[in-house]
């Protein structure tokens, strides 16, 4: 025996919408990658999405004899290149749409072969409801729509997405070096300093962005480390990605969250997909 | 092309005269004794509370030969004759060898150092892939609409598409369209089912939220990536590169204008945009830099939802 059905007071009005034929042309249109659930997030924040906006950027670099002495300055830039030509070419799409910021960004890195690297950036561009006074400055970020609204309950603002890109190369083991380690557990003290500088130029390179964009500070720090160790190639890639956030007009507003006891194993996987 | 548009006929002649098109436009009809579905347990719960009842599982097939204009045709002539070349007055850019010595092709060091072909570069957008591709899903989808229109049904949700080089050999493609379709029992039948590829608790979530899907709708966009010496990682001339952002970004535009152009006739919105960007490999060291985007196109039936104000949780146990 099937429950009774309760139709929901919607389906009547939404299939009574489908038979009436669509006027396109009346209604202001926008496309997203967002659920519905993310796009009333947003609403509930006073923003709509737009439209779907990407940047794209290539560089590559010549990575051969890195060591200590001759540090990858061109190679660590080569990659803070193709990032920030994927950036601009985003905020650049943001300014022709007239949209003041992109969320939930899908930030990519792409390698192909050992030297040439492509970032893509791809997401959905959001407009204030009620437009401010001062245009200011479009946002880009990784943060979900979920985390976006957070943040903008929170009392933030993204000011948009800050890069730290480090290369430090390090001196190739001697051969004598090699077989005497290959019996010792000896620290590679080269090795370990290099990722250590690798680590500090990229966060410095990161600040420094979060400094000029007036930031309070970053959030969602995604890093990524690649060692290189090739024939003549000895380094280590150091790249980090985070949104830059600063205090709205409000400062900081307390989301006071309620606790909760669930009664269920599991519920995420339960009922959400 | 949008799915919930009616089937404005088929050109392929196999079509008209009977064929295996024929066949597969109308699959043998059979009583239906159970309603099937590829709904979770949690999907067909939220499909019932907006008060629809799964009528079936339903799915669309193509098996397409692809065509798409050939770089060996083009070589390294393709950029030379302007921005024509790519056919249809489309995208297209050369880029010229960075190392200088192959400008006048095959002399001096262009002859020593592999000719000048080997360092010449060129995208041209591949509009006869992208309609090969565009072609493929609006067959498949249009049969899944038939099937879902056989059985009764107000709408199908939860549809993958997807293709596959899954039958015959390289250069054909095979293109899915699957999904559950869903029912609205009492109701008047709609001109035709609206197709999402929402699941069923997003389904469930625009309903109630005042939106109701209007139809598929599917962007494509190629480019003919025929690298250069930089594109191809030659570290002897390292630095900003060009071509590939600007074929990826012209495959993303013209996948996104196509996704507009058809999502935008039955609806305002578009949500749930799944994009894929990918490169099939080509002749030699080319490549077709190929985007798709597939969505909802929405239209909002209410603006009467009250505002939300979601609370903010913290489970004790996550």
């Amino acid at each position: 025996m099937s429950p009774a059905l309760s139709s929901a007071p919607g389906i009547e009005a939404a299939l009574a919408a489908l038979r009436s034929p669509f006027v396109p042309g009346d209604q202001t249109t926008f496309i997203s990658d967002l659920t519905v659930g993310e796009l009333v997030l947003l609403e509930e924040i006073g923003y709509r999405p737009v439209d779907i906006v990407s940047g794209a950027g290539t560089a590559s670099w010549n990575p051969q004899f890195t060591t200590s002495a001759t540090e990858g300055n061109m190679w660590g830039r080569a990659i803070a290149t193709a990032i920030d030509h994927a950036r601009s070419g985003i905020v650049e799409e943001l300014h022709r749409r007239r949209a003041d910021g992109v969320v939930a960004m899908r930030f990519e890195l792409e390698r192909e072969r050992a030297n040439l690297l492509t970032c893509t950036m791809l997401g959905t561009a959001v407009q204030r409801i009620s437009r401010g006074s001062g245009d200011e400055h479009p946002f880009v970020t990784t943060l979900s729509a979920r985390d976006f609204h957070l943040l903008v309950r929170g009392g933030y603002r993204p000011s948009g997405i800050v890069i730290g890109v480090s290369v430090v190369g390090f001196a190739a083991r001697s051969a004598a070096q090699s077989l005497g380690l290959a019996r010792d557990n000896a620290e590679l003290s080269d090795q370990t300093t290099a990722l250590y500088s690798a680590r500090e130029q990229a966060m410095e390179m990161m600040e420094r962005e979060a400094q000029g964009l007036g930031a309070d500070g970053v959030v969602e720090v995604q890093l990524q480390e690649r060692p290189v160790n090739a024939l003549l190639t000895h380094a280590v890639e150091f790249i980090v990605v985070g949104t830059a956030v600063h205090r709205g007009p409000k400062g900081h507003q307390a989301l006071a969250p309620e606790f909760q006891l669930t009664l269920d194993d599991q519920p995420d996987t339960t009922f959400d997909r | 092309m949008v799915a919930s548009a009616p089937d404005s006929g088929s050109a392929r002649p196999a079509d008209a005269d009977g064929g295996i098109g024929d066949l597969a436009f109308h699959p043998v009809s059979r009583e239906r004794r159970t309603w099937t579905s590829d709904l979770s347990v949690a999907e067909a719960a939220a499909v019932r509370r907006v008060g629809l009842v799964p009528a079936g599982f339903v799915m669309g097939t193509a098996v397409m030969q692809l065509a798409a204009t050939g770089g060996q045709v083009f070589g390294q002539w393709g950029g030379l004759g302007g921005p024509s070349v790519g056919g249809g007055g489309g995208y297209s850019e050369s880029y010229p060898c960075a190392h200088s010595y192959a400008i006048g092709g095959g002399i001096g060091f262009g002859g020593t150092a592999g000719g000048a072909a080997e360092h010449y570069g060129f995208n041209i957008e591949d509009a006869v892939l992208a309609a090969s591709l565009t072609e493929g899903y609006r067959l498949a989808i249009g049969r899944l609409r038939d099937e879902a229109t056989e059985v009764g049904a107000h709408g199908v949700v939860g549809v993958d598409l997807l293709f596959e080089n899954l039958v015959g050999s390289t250069g054909t493609a095979t293109f899915f369209a699957r999904g559950t379709a869903v029912k609205h029992p009492g109701g008047a039948p709609l001109p035709s089912p609206f197709l999402t590829n929402a699941s069923g608790q997003h389904f469930e979530r625009l309903i109630a939220l005042g939106y109701v899907p209007a139809g598929i709708a599917v962007g494509v966009g190629s480019v003919y990536v025929q690298p250069n010496c930089q594109s191809r990682g030659d570290f002897t001339v390292p630095g900003s590169n060009q071509q590939i952002p600007r074929a990826i970004l012209v495959a993303r535009a013209r996948a996104r204008d196509s996704l507009a152009a058809m999502a935008h006739r039955v609806g305002e919105g578009v949500v749930h945009t799944e994009w894929t960007d990918r490169r099939v490999n080509r002749y030699a060291e080319s490549w077709d830099q190929l985007t798709v985007a597939v969505g909802t196109s929405v239209r909002r039936y209410s603006t009467e939802a009250p505002p939300l104000d979601p609370r903010p949780v913290l489970p004790l146990r996550p």
